[in-house]
């Protein structure tokens, strides 16, 4: 049987939910009984009602979020290629060559981060190009995740600077690396990393999608490809697995798909203490 | 203890380290994909503990601006939603101390518009949730961070403890104090929104 002053200092965490089911009934079955802790909790739960009535941020575009902080940012740094296996293994002074071949000696670092209304752009995507061919098949789907990632990117920025033509080719140019994350997949070294990484593609679709949601007709046709990439994408992250049962006639469903929240552990119960440290 | 909500916080796994690892070294696109991960996060945040978009972007923008700078000396030993959690929340207590007090016509558009509500109630309901964020802004700096992790940041106990670095009986003693002073403090207007919806 609890005592009334244990019962007290339990109530908080109680009235927020976060007992275990045993330690939640011996609360209640003292609560049930003592008037005053009854008071309490009521009390308790009235103020709770109020935290948690405070909203969350209503819906914002990430581009414009995201080309403000860039701005802000210290200049990037040049990427050295002798930190990447990749390059060492492909040898570096063949990358190094195509790379001075192609964008010229400071060109290529400069045209990395341009978008489609910049002059450096082709030199981007001939880099981006090289990169894919020099790279191991295994190794690839990384690479090609990240020239997809960077489509979204100047899709986000296009269409948050009224730019909706090349919004959407640059959705268009995304697209046409879909259907081979599927075969990626597979190929992958490290499956569950490759399926990470390629699952942020689906968050990046979904928020240049949250992003045009309240843009206007000149964005139809980014919001019905952006919608149809969705849905690629989708087919190939969560294939529908094979029927079992070959003489039996069933309609398949999708592979239920990775929950985020990873299972919960157990913890060490603790002892709440009378005061503060 | 109950630990049915203890894992809601991601934990970092391979391909956020390596978007920290390259972000670190300075490579602005993995940097740009850990904001895209995280930027709701952060901004849910600040606009609770804020009322205000305006306010609440300038303070993610800051707080990704502070973790990038730091990013070369975090250490994977702690999930990096935790230590995300701890830099909103010491961005959001720098802004407030900060902050002169204005009347912002911004917060009032920002009024939450549900169906079937008078004027009268949206601005009562405006006002509480004002006093709320006052009254948690006043709290002694150990009750606030703690009950800001809850409130805003809607944490477990064991995610707040994480968090925090701290005994999780430490974490129920301080929000067992900081919802005592709240409830003080806050007395009369949450007598008055309990009448309000009763009536």
């Amino acid at each position: 049987m609890l005592s009334h002053a244990t019962a007290r200092e339990w109530l908080i965490p109680y009235a927020d939910g976060m007992l275990s089911t045993d330690e939640h009934g011996r609360i209640e079955g003292h609560v049930g009984g003592c008037a005053d802790c009854r008071t309490e909790v009521d009390a308790l739960r009235q103020l709770n009602l109020v935290l948690v009535s405070l909203p969350p941020a209503p819906p914002l575009a990430f581009a414009p979020f995201w080309l403000k902080l860039q701005a802000a940012l210290p200049a990037p740094k040049r990427a050295s290629l002798t930190r990447s296996p990749r390059f060492r293994r492909a040898g570096i002074a063949f990358a190094a060559a195509a790379f001075a071949v192609l964008a010229g000696a400071s060109g290529a670092f400069a045209a990395q981060s341009a978008l489609p209304d910049n002059p450096l752009y082709p030199i981007k995507l001939s880099e981006e190009a090289v990169r894919l061919s020099l790279t191991p098949g295994p190794e690839r789907l990384g690479v090609q995740i990240q020239i997809g990632s960077e489509r979204l990117r100047e899709a986000q920025a296009m269409a948050a600077t009224g730019k909706p033509d090349l919004a959407a080719r640059s959705v268009r140019a995304f697209r046409v690396l879909i259907p081979s994350i599927g075969p990626g997949l597979e190929r992958a070294s490290d499956q569950r990393a490759a399926q990470s990484q390629a699952r942020t593609l689906e968050i990046e679709l979904t928020a240049v999608q949250e992003a045009n949601a309240t843009r206007g007709d000149d964005d139809a046709e980014v919001k019905q490809l952006v919608l149809t990439s969705l849905g690629d994408l989708e087919a190939e992250l969560h294939p529908v697995p094979p029927a079992v049962n070959p003489d039996v006639t069933t309609v398949a469903t999708p592979a239920p798909q990775a929950t985020s929240r990873p299972t919960p552990r157990p913890t060490d119960r603790p002892k709440p203490k009378p005061s503060d440290d | 203890m109950d630990n049915a909500d203890a894992a809601a916080l991601p934990e970092t796994d391979g391909e956020e380290r390596r978007l920290i690892d390259r972000s670190a070294a300075g490579d602005q696109e993995a940097f740009r994909q850990l904001v895209l991960r995280h930027h709701r996060l952060v901004i849910n945040v600040a606009f609770r503990a804020l009322g205000e978009v305006s306010l609440a972007e300038d303070v993610a923008q800051e707080v990704f601006l502070k973790v990038y700078r730091a990013l070369p000396t975090y250490r994977h030993d702690k999930p990096f939603a935790h230590w995300l959690h701890r830099v909103t929340s010491n961005a959001v207590t720098d802004f407030v101390r900060r902050r002169k007090p204005v009347i912002s016509l911004d917060a009032f558009d920002q009024l939450p518009m549900a169906s079937g509500s008078d004027p009268q109630d949206l601005a009562a309901r405006h006002d509480l949730q004002r006093a709320v964020r006052d009254a948690i802004a006043a709290l002694p700096s150990h009750y606030r961070d703690t009950i800001s992790l809850q409130v805003f940041g809607e944490l477990s106990y064991d995610e707040i403890a994480k968090t925090l670095d701290i005994p999780m009986g430490t974490v129920m003693s301080r929000l067992n104090a900081a919802k005592r002073i709240l409830r003080e403090q806050l007395g009369p207007a949450l007598q008055n929104d309990e009448q309000a919806n009763t009536a």
